[in-house]
């Protein structure tokens, strides 16, 4: 019998999962015989499309089209698996509906338009409304899955050439008070470990994170450790039951919004206990209280700053006095003794302790102040650059660390950390796009929520939304979906790879390439860098926002922005000079070409595992051990914040009796575009449910799969009730996830947002619930 | 008929009934058992959608912690 040629491939591909799994020696496979049966395939390198993980993926090409791919085994990140999400990328450039040539709105009607028909509309609106309004009124609101060069050509035409700071991330509403809290405590973005730590270390706290479904091969690599080190103890924090905390080893149920009570209890005991690090704190800790009641962003053009104040350990320690056991216990719903033992272990000196947060922490209206919180806890016990034990924030979007925060696509940033406000920052900027001096406006504008906001109330005229879907994904979206559409000069542009609930609302919809169809650089929540190059053409008349952006940049007269021949390459390489002797230097463009991804800072071609660390990081001199190098104003220290409990901008009432918080299912990425296109994953979590504690159901009536009306004071929704889905609802909380374009969950949710990042909270309103 | 190699991860002790229970699963072939919490099986389907929805009913069995992708192929899969 002659082995067939799909006998091969089945066997290649038990070879891969027999590779990745450690196990080579199973392979079935003679050498050659693989190849054999791929052949014709050319296989080109790319970092997954979807989560701020990050995993490297083996794209297989044949006739300018993919037909398959691996999880390549060279990646450090994934080691060669990539999660289920990773089925999807066959999926993702290839959908019916793809978008193939420019549209513009006639009426209700979208008609095809060509390229020059479509750009030049634009950027007759944009030339109308500059001269009309002034360059405030014109904006652009992009995403984390931009690539570096989108973020950065974006970024570099509007505040250099067109003269506005409107430049928004949806990274806003996702990451914004991870940077805030880096910035306040740090003062440098991003993480000081990566994720060999989930290798490395025993002690994993997950605060408010179902990283089980969220960011599985992560946590596959924690449930790796655990296998290989039976000491290794994983407690999850969360106000709702996931996949997370049944693999969990402790799942401690606490109240929404009292994760800030917990984490000053936790250090209240550190303290009452004496179970702190006393030479790291007198060496690299200087203490520091805010302001408080600082309010929740509600009213249209809030303004706020904090008035930092240096604290010493004893005023520190006063603060600290309110927040006992008992006291935190009532508010949290946490056992007291529990809160002791769980003090006792992050302090335990004999053991590697992290914290892990992504959403729950971010997205909070006090989510600056929880980041500084759970950073108390690792700086008073001192675990912290230290291979194996470490906070470590992560991210949700491919590249949110990579483009949004490094390059610095928000209001107030430039690349490398550097913001608006400050003077030199804005003339170093100014001196590397060459223009002239002043010309980088010293003011942020909006917010991702106010720029929405004053597109509302018609103070900007004309947007243009690339990379994302924020007619789907804002907070209060009825307010916003309608602002789009009240005409008055309004002008929205949408350019995605598919018909989207933003696309509706949009006058101009332009045809993106996707992923592989175009050259990109990736930035993931381990400070890695990783680049990839086009491997088949868009479809139709599909093209690069990069092209795109570029492309009104010359139309409005500022195409000597963009001098380049190999674009990417260039503008590499232009970027880098932001980037050299500020702690964050990235390597020349050809080396990440090869590499699969390097941590920055890079230096001599060594990336850096482990920031602030003596022996890792280079920038730390000998004899320091530790330096907060970055944070010249308190003389290299990290700060400890005096934060307290506030509580939320609305909680449950008699009228509004629950809690609801939204979030992500294993199957689906942000708002589903790209997911959503799969029919049977779709069957699999087909739309979005109402999950909801059985004893509440009962009350109420209600059975499983009956529908209901879920309303907040904003918006209601109808859906049917879960009572037995793998996510388990707490008593008095729903969750629901907000993938589902046919049902928008976002209309409800609050958009209240924490007064330092500017960062929503969608994981905390009111709503009330009736059979529908 | 698209092909993919996955790595099964089964709580510990749990692969041999684990794999039992894959062969009831049509589609889903079981490739080799490794200590005893790991599987390999390759995955086949008329389309990546049958795919997946054999990997969402692998991923719902008791004693999966979850499955992961190495090798997927989908050359035949028609858009
Ligand atoms: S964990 Fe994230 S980056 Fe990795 S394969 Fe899944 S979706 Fe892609």
């Amino acid at each position: 019998m002659t082995i067939s040629r799909r006998d091969f491939l089945k066997a290649s591909a038990a070879a891969a999962a027999f590779a990745a799994a450690g196990a080579p020696l199973l392979n079935p496979l003679a050498s050659g015989e693989a190849e054999a049966a791929e052949a014709g395939i050319k296989w080109g390198k790319a970092p997954c499309r979807f989560c701020g993980t990050g995993c490297g993926v083996l794209v297989g090409v044949k006739n300018n089209r993919i037909v398959a791919t691996k999880g390549d085994p060279s990646a450090p990140v994934n080691r060669g698996l990539n999660c289920i999400k990773g089925y999807f990328l066959s999926k993702i450039l290839y959908g019916r509906d793809r978008l193939t040539k420019p549209l513009i709105r006639k009426g209700d009607r979208m008609v095809e338009a060509s390229w020059d028909e479509a750009m030049s509309l634009i950027a007759g609106k944009f030339r109308e409304s500059i001269d009309k309004n002034g360059p405030d009124s014109v904006a652009i609101y992009g995403s984390g899955q931009w690539t570096v060069f989108e973020g950065y050509a974006a970024s570099k035409l509007f505040k250099g050439g067109i003269g506005t700071n409107n430049v928004e991330p949806n990274a806003r509403l996702c990451m914004a008070s991870a940077v805030t809290g880096f910035m306040t405590t740090f003062a440098s973005d991003e993480p000081m470990g990566c994720y060999d730590d989930l290798d490395l270390g025993d002690t994993y706290f997950l605060w408010g994170a179902n990283m089980a479904e969220c960011h599985p091969v992560l946590f596959s690599r924690l449930i790796d450790n655990r296998l290989r080190n039976p000491n290794v103890k994983i407690i999850d924090f969360g106000t709702r039951r996931t996949r997370t905390s049944q693999m969990a080893d402790q799942y401690v149920r606490f109240n929404p919004q009292t994760d800030l009570a917990l984490l000053n209890g936790i250090a209240h005991v550190i303290l009452r206990d004496r179970l702190y690090d006393e030479t790291f704190i007198k060496r690299h800790v200087v203490f520091k209280r805010g302001k408080e009641n600082i309010g929740y962003g509600l009213e249209d053009k809030f303004k706020f700053a904090d008035e930092p104040k240096l604290i010493n350990f004893d005023e520190y320690r006063e603060f600290l006095k309110t927040y006992t056991p008992e006291y935190v216990s009532r508010l949290s719903g946490v056992p007291a003794k529990t809160i002791v033992e769980l003090a006792h272990l992050y302090a335990d000196r004999k053991r590697k302790v992290n914290s892990l947060w992504t959403m729950g922490f971010n997205q909070h209206t006090r989510g600056t102040w929880v980041n500084n919180l759970v950073y108390n806890v690792h700086l008073l016990t001192g675990k912290i650059c230290r291979p194996g034990e470490n906070p470590m924030s992560l991210t949700g979007q491919p590249s949110a660390c990579g483009t949004a925060r490094e390059v610095g696509t928000f209001t107030h940033r430039l690349p490398a950390d550097m913001v608006v406000m400050n003077p030199e920052h804005r003339a170093k900027a100014e001196k590397i796009w060459g223009i002239a001096p002043g010309k980088i406006p010293a003011k942020p504008t909006y917010n991702a929520t106010e720029m929405f906001r004053a597109l509302d109330r018609g103070d900007i005229k004309v947007v243009w939304i690339q990379v994302t879907n924020p007619f789907q994904s804002l907070p209060n979206l009825n307010r916003y979906r309608k602002g789009a559409r009240k005409g008055d000069g309004r002008f929205v542009i949408v350019s995605d790879i598919y018909p989207t609930r933003s696309t509706e609302l949009a006058d101009v919809i332009l045809p993106s390439a996707g992923w592989v169809e175009k050259e990109g650089v990736y930035g993931n929540a381990e400070r890695r860098t990783q680049q990839w190059f086009k491997l088949v053409d868009p479809p139709g008349e599909a093209r690069n926002d990069l092209w795109q952006t570029m492309e009104l940049a010359r139309r409005l007269g500022h195409g000597s922005l963009f001098p380049y021949k190999y674009v990417e390459k260039e503008i590499w390489e232009e970027y880098r000079k932001f980037n050299e002797g500020q702690g964050k230097d990235l390597a020349p463009y050809e080396a990440y070409a090869k590499a699969r991804g390097l941590r920055w800072p890079v230096i001599n071609g060594k990336e850096t595992l482990w920031r602030y660390a003596e022996g890792h990081d280079p920038y730390v001199k000998k004899g320091e051990g530790v330096s907060f190098y970055k944070n010249k104003a308190d003389h290299y220290r990290a700060v400890i914040w005096a934060r307290p409990y506030e509580p939320p901008a609305e909680s449950p009432d008699r009228q509004y009796p629950f809690w609801l918080c939204t979030g992500r299912v294993l199957e689906h990425w942000h708002t589903g575009t790209m997911t959503g296109r799969v029919p049977e994953l779709k069957r699999a979590y087909p739309s979005a449910v109402c999950e909801m504690h059985p004893e509440d159901a009962r009350k109420l009536g209600i059975k499983h799969l009956q529908k209901v009306k879920i309303s907040s004071r904003r918006g209601s929704i109808i859906l049917p009730v879960d009572l037995n889905g793998r996510g388990k609802a707490e008593k008095g909380n729903i969750f629901v996830a907000f993938f589902d374009e046919g049902k928008l969950i976002n209309d409800l949710c609050i958009d209240a947002y924490c007064p330092i990042s500017g960062e929503p909270d969608y994981k905390k309103c009111a709503v009330k619930i009736e059979k529908a | 008929m698209p092909v993919s190699g996955v790595l099964i991860s089964c709580a510990e002790g749990a692969a041999p009934d684990v794999s039992r229970k894959i062969a009831d699963i049509g589609g889903v072939e079981v490739h080799g058992v490794i200590q005893d919490n790991r599987i390999v099986a390759v995955v086949e389907g008329e389309t990546v959608d049958d795919e997946v929805a054999r990997v969402t009913e692998l991923q719902h069995l008791e004693g999966v912690l979850s499955v992961s992708l190495a090798y997927h192929n989908f050359e035949d899969d028609e858009p």
